[in-house]
């Protein structure tokens, strides 16, 4: 179980300080997949990075199965939005998924197994001489996806994962996310602002504020389980709570601004 | 036919002044500067397999022993310093002091220290080598993307692997850049520290032919420094090619995009 509590963080520079987060609090069961959304600017990317363990918070805590984070916790992986900073472009697409696993002390065999399953749940088998950026933009974030799987994480991050790639590529890449995560198990905590792709990954939405931020709403997403880019997005329920999330980030804004 | 053309332009040049040099220079009667047939004579006859091996393999042998061993601290160092922010602002005023001293200056002084054998030799031209090394890989760490290594960092990549498999094949272009800059620089290094005192060695002999006026021989030990120094620069440059590919073609794709 992955839990936020009270996470407060502002940044400083000399005598000026920013409050990025105020006071952030929700959790995310195991297996759970909660998509976090908010208007753009409100420290969303601040938020992943305290509970990826990379930034220390001001205040509050985040804990992973009851153990505090201070660092990178074991048993998560994340992936980033800069696909193309975020892969080793000195290393071909095997090396890139056989790093982590290598530090994690992964037997070869068993890590040779994972590349290959991994690579195979992206629909990237074939690729793995490739260098990264010899793929497309699309293809990239597949294999930093693949990267997050072998490492067999028990909680996912990810990090507005889809923000840099076209809209088609998008919405293979959403339905590769929605199946992975049924298939493993995980539990993924998923950033974007994209209020119709929360919704439609989401078992839940928790929506922020602007900054600084604050947890605006909460809102369980209850579509079916089996979702679909047609009828899923044609469905009045997903019309409903897509309005719901609509009208909660716009309310946020407007907070903003007074 | 590309490879056939690129072959021509990149011989036309040099061919055209050795032909001039050699046509103007045909009917010099200037002392000191024969005919360029006279000093080709003088080279088939000087640069003799025993005088390569008594001479220009001790010189080789130094330029190797000062490089690799400027490039061992310089990386080294340069790692180091790159990663941390405090030792950066300790440590690089004095780097900036030591780097503009010119190391020629230095020669008189190290042999006080070191003789006047191979070890000075050596000590010059780590100590003019090591800077552009250094001062490129500390540029090469600190210019590793933070997104880099947050990603090593949440996969667990730490200590020695965060060092090999991330930050130094980030900052191998501009390690490059530097271990280029030294190259040239080690045979300036190795000419001088050898003319100042020495029993052998390239930069010796030149000096004694230019002593005991065998002005063909000399300008032919000249000649063999050029291509010396231009061999060894092809050498590096098809090592680097292979080594920095990654590095060309992740250029040539964003240059696409």
């Amino acid at each position: 179980m992955l839990e936020v509590k009270g996470l407060r963080k502002v940044y400083r520079s000399g005598s000026r300080e920013v409050e990025a987060l105020r006071d952030l609090t929700f959790t995310v069961d195991n297996g759970e997949l909660v998509c976090l959304v908010g208007p753009s600017g409100c420290g969303k990317t601040t938020l992943l990075r305290c509970v990826a363990g990379l930034l220390d918070p001001t205040s509050g805590d985040v804990r992973v199965d009851g153990k505090a984070v201070d660092g990178p916790p074991p048993g998560m992986a994340v992936v980033f939005q800069e696909y193309g900073r975020s892969l080793f472009p000195w290393m071909s697409v095997r090396d890139n998924v056989e790093l982590p696993l290598k530090q994690k002390k992964v037997p070869k065999q068993r890590r040779g197994e994972l590349i290959e399953q991994a690579l195979d749940a992206v629909g990237l088998t074939g690729t793995e001489s490739a260098y990264p950026w010899q793929l497309s933009g699309g293809m990239q974030q597949r294999v930093a996806i693949a990267r997050a799987v072998a490492y067999e994480p028990r909680t996912l991050l990810m990090d507005e994962p889809f923000a840099a790639v076209d809209a088609q590529t998008r919405a293979d890449l959403e339905d590769l996310v929605r199946r992975l995560w049924k298939r493993l198990k995980v539990t993924i905590l998923f950033v974007t602002h994209d209020i119709d792709e929360s919704v439609y990954l989401g078992q839940r939405v928790v929506m922020l504020s602007s900054s600084p931020t604050v947890v605006q709403d909460e809102l369980v997403i209850d579509l079916p389980a089996e979702r679909d880019q047609l009828t899923t997005r044609a469905d009045p329920r997903f019309i409903e709570l897509r309005t719901r999330v609509y009208e909660q980030i716009q309310t946020a804004k407007k907070n903003a601004g007074k | 036919m590309a490879v056939l053309k690129k072959t021509v332009v990149a011989v036309a040049l040099p061919a055209v002044l050795f032909a001039g040099w050699y046509v103007l220079s045909a009917g010099s009667q200037n002392f000191y500067s024969p005919p360029l047939r006279t000093i080709l004579v003088a080279f088939g006859d000087t640069w003799s397999v025993e005088r390569l091996t008594a001479d220009v393999a001790p010189s080789l042998l130094r330029l190797f022993a000062g490089y690799l061993l400027a490039a061992v601290i310089g990386v080294a160092a340069g790692v180091a310093i790159g990663l941390s922010r405090r030792l950066r602002a300790a440590v690089e005023p004095v780097l900036e002091f030591f780097r503009a001293i010119p190391p020629p200056v230095l020669v008189p002084v190290i042999m006080l220290f070191a003789g006047i054998g191979d070890g000075m030799k050596v000590i010059v031209i780590v100590f003019g080598c090591v800077w552009p090394i250094l001062l490129n890989t500390v540029e090469g760490v600190r210019a590793v993307d933070a997104v880099v290594l947050e990603t090593a960092r949440s996969y667990g990549v730490t200590g020695t692997a965060r060092i090999t498999r991330v930050v130094l094949p980030s900052a191998s272009p501009q390690i490059a850049a530097g271990l280029r800059q030294a190259l040239s620089i080690a045979i300036i290094l190795m000419v001088i520290s050898e003319m100042f005192a020495a029993s052998n060695g390239l930069g010796f002999t030149i000096v004694q032919f230019q002593r005991s006026f065998a002005i063909p021989e000399m300008w032919s030990g000249i000649l063999l420094l050029g291509l010396l120094g231009f061999v060894l620069s092809l050498l590096f440059r098809l090592a680097e090619r292979r080594a920095l590919r990654w590095y060309e073609g992740l250029r040539a794709a964003q240059r696409q995009s």
